[in-house]
């Protein structure tokens, strides 16, 4: 009698707690794998509950699966046993692979065409736009987290060394000369560091001093591109950090992110970093700050040109196993993502970048950039005079490999091992043998 | 003298032996099988076009100068743990031999560092060291040694041989002590007798009767030192800086998974698994020959 009370009970509790079981499984899933921490990623956890929150047919899953790189392996072991996540957040450096493996992917403008959802890839800022879209204006990953390479400086440190904050030093001899006079009034322990170095000094480098990393139009043109960005100013570069070490007016700290640790220790006065790291800096530096542009070298180039957009953008997995109705489930959450709201809210929310003019305008609108001093400095650098070969982005297979080896080289030289020039002679040895064996691993998939 | 017991059922014996079976065909044949044919392959990260290519892979590993300069430093970095984490392990197992009192307690502690996982174990070496807040740094700037693991070689080199040794040495210490244990009382206390000191006893008596263990410990932490350490160098230094701690293991992961060089990321871990079956001929040979059990 007792068991069959406690029976008919457990049903009861059974029934009740399938009904809204049974109304989630009519929403169709659509899965997200992302490779951010942090604030970005608490934001775009965010608006996946509200896309869920504001519509009954679909439901968006955003799962971490790791940092970028450990993230588009777990990806790809998917799309190979036939299973991958409808969209995944691709970083800046992968860009290149998946251009040359078009069949994996379908482009943002076809699945939103297909979908009849309203998408204009005219909207986008020129560099994020140029960097994820075909010769034909097909664009082939949705632009999302943008970002580019600032200047971020210590304020309080400054001061003490007798320096004006409120004038930034512009060109590199003017951040050596500040470095020096900082060591020497021995106001903090190293004068400026870089993150993402490969990214920084050669990539961000090459683009505003309007330098070639390779034949093909920076690997645009083809597969077949050569790097051959060792020459002279790029060597320079290289010379100046080897230098600067020695009475710590430049301290190297790592190849990643992990340089940022000595900005925010107030180790060091100046930092070069992604402008996605503002919110970070904000919430750990306990000093004043401010943001200027990329230091250049005048005599290399008078004007420097625009900087060059990182982050990461959102690919849409090709799959046998999709179905139509999942694709326009794809289509509506990368619309929501890419409304000016929520643009705007990410931008503010992280420093990261308005990957829109619209979500731009609107922050210039609202007053954002008046309020919040600097927060303007990596959009007006990224989007000044016009764009040139040089500045419009590269396009080359195994490039998370190739700034590695940029990494290890510059650390041979930095260890005294070798010249800054031998340095980048062995990083375009092994890199274009890196693009040679891509260009091949590749021939026959297309 | 061998007396040997006839089961009458010829099915039972394989069926019991079945299920360990299984596991060494999935786990060990199917996979190394996959990387013996993928490492005959040249495949875009994706797996759109796959192409034979023979020994080519082979061919192109072991012609890299990098990659043979990255053996050689496998090699030093190997033995340099084994010695790191042997030799305290022995001194300590010694020590603890003649504790009476409170004997359990020693030993669970000493073990406790091989409960940890490398990764971790690397990361607290990491924070041990780091330049600026590093408790053991700290100090070593004081006396002016300029201590940098990020960008001098050697100071990486020496935080993965630490870290990576000293998760070891609880592990060798537990088997030094089961050794030290069986070698009979009655030969030191004769060797005592007859006027031998404290050290004479330990190389002539004790040291000899221990080779069995020490040689069984050599290979276990050999091959601990090519293939576990990755979680150390993968949380402290990424094979850096320039390539002052890359050692095979961690090569073959980085090829694979973050360069997506599918082909020659299994050549190398085709010939790592060469290594490996090595390293386990020459334990049999040796060890069983040895080894009274």
């Amino acid at each position: 009698m007792h068991t069959r009370r406690t029976l008919l009970a457990a049903a009861a509790v059974a029934g009740l707690a399938c009904s809204p079981a049974l109304a989630q499984q009519a929403r169709t899933p659509i899965s997200m794998w992302i490779g951010v921490t942090g604030p970005a990623q608490e934001e775009i956890m965010r608006y996946a509950q509200e896309f869920n929150a504001s519509q009954t047919q679909f439901e968006a899953k955003v799962e971490f699966r790791g940092q970028y790189p450990e993230q588009r392996a777990a990806a790809f072991a998917a799309f190979r046993a036939g299973n991958p996540p409808h969209i995944m957040q691709m970083f800046d450096a992968g860009t290149g692979d998946m251009f040359a493996l078009p069949r994996a992917t379908i482009p943002v403008s076809e699945v939103m065409q297909r979908a009849g959802v309203q998408f204009d890839p005219a909207g986008y800022i020129g560099p994020a736009r140029g960097y994820y879209s075909r010769p034909d204006g097909t664009m082939n990953s949705l632009p999302f987290n943008v970002s580019t390479a600032v200047m971020f400086i210590n304020d309080d440190i400054f001061t003490k060394a007798g320096l004006d904050p409120s004038k930034p030093p512009r060109t590199w001899p003017e951040v050596i000369a500040a470095a020096n006079q900082i060591r020497e009034r021995n106001a903090a322990e190293c004068g400026f560091t870089t993150t993402w170095l490969a990214w920084t000094m050669l990539e961000q480098y090459s683009a505003i001093h309007d330098l070639p990393l390779s034949t093909e139009a920076n690997g645009r043109g083809g597969l077949n591109a050569v790097l051959n960005f060792n020459d002279a100013p790029r060597a320079r570069m290289i010379q100046t950090l080897v230098d600067a070490s020695r009475n710590k007016a430049f301290q190297y700290g790592g190849r990643s992110n992990d340089a940022n640790a000595l900005f925010v220790a107030g180790t060091c006065a100046m930092l070069i970093q992604s402008s996605g790291g503002h919110a970070a800096i904000a919430r750990d530096l306990k000093a004043k700050f401010s943001v200027a542009p990329m230091p250049f070298w005048p005599d290399v180039i008078a004007e420097p040109k625009n900087s060059i957009v990182g982050g990461a953008s959102l690919w849409v997995f090709n799959a046998p196993n999709r179905s139509a109705e999942e694709l326009r489930g794809v289509a509506q959450f990368l619309a929501f993502l890419a409304r000016p709201e929520t643009y705007v809210r990410f931008a503010k929310a992280t420093g990261f970048l308005p990957a829109t003019n619209a979500a731009f305008q609107t922050m210039q609108a609202e007053g954002f950039f008046q309020q919040n001093a600097g927060r303007d400095v990596p959009i007006l650098q990224l989007t000044r005079g016009t764009p040139t070969a040089n500045s419009s982005g590269y396009r080359f297979g195994r490039w998370t490999e190739i700034r590695d080896m940029y990494h290890e080289e510059v650390e041979r030289a930095l260890q005294g091992q070798q010249t800054a020039q031998a340095a980048l002679d062995n990083t375009v040895r092994r890199g274009n043998d890196a693009l040679r064996q891509f260009e091949r691993s590749v021939g026959a998939a297309n | 003298m061998e007396r040997k017991v006839v089961f009458p059922q010829k099915l039972l014996p394989y069926l019991l032996l079945a299920p360990q079976i299984a596991i060494t065909l999935v786990f060990f044949f199917w996979p190394a099988g996959q990387a013996i044919w993928m490492s005959t392959l040249l495949q875009d990260p994706l797996g759109f076009s796959v192409q034979f290519v023979g020994l080519e892979n082979f061919q192109a590993v072991l012609q890299d100068p990098a990659y043979l300069a990255t053996m050689q430093r496998t090699f030093l970095f190997s033995f340099g743990v084994t010695a790191l984490s042997m030799i305290p392990a022995l001194l300590l197992a010694v020590m603890a031999d003649r504790v009476v009192r409170g004997a359990t307690a020693y030993k669970t502690i000493l073990v406790i560092p091989y409960a940890i996982a490398p990764a971790v174990a690397g990361a607290l070496w990491l924070f041990l060291f780091q330049p600026s807040i590093g408790t053991i740094a700290y100090p070593l700037r004081l006396i002016g040694i300029d201590w940098n693991p990020r960008i001098d070689g050697t100071d990486a080199m020496i935080v993965v041989l630490i870290a990576s040794a000293w998760k070891q040495i609880g592990y060798n210490f537990l088997f030094f002590l089961a050794g030290l244990q069986s070698i009979p009382k009655s030969l030191i206390e004769a060797a005592a007798i007859d006027g031998a000191r404290e050290i004479r006893r330990f190389w002539t008596i004790v040291f000899p009767l221990l080779s069995p263990t020490t040689f069984f410990l050599l290979v276990v932490n050999l091959t601990y030192a090519f293939f576990d350490t990755f979680g150390v160098i993968h949380a402290v230094t990424q094979g850096g800086p320039g390539k002052s701690t890359e050692v095979l293991i961690y090569k073959a992961w980085y090829d694979g998974l973050i360069a997506q060089d599918l082909g020659r990321s299994s050549a190398q871990a085709v010939i790592l698994m060469f290594i490996v079956i090595g390293l386990t001929v020459i334990q049999f040979r040796y060890i069983e020959r040895k080894v009274h059990y």
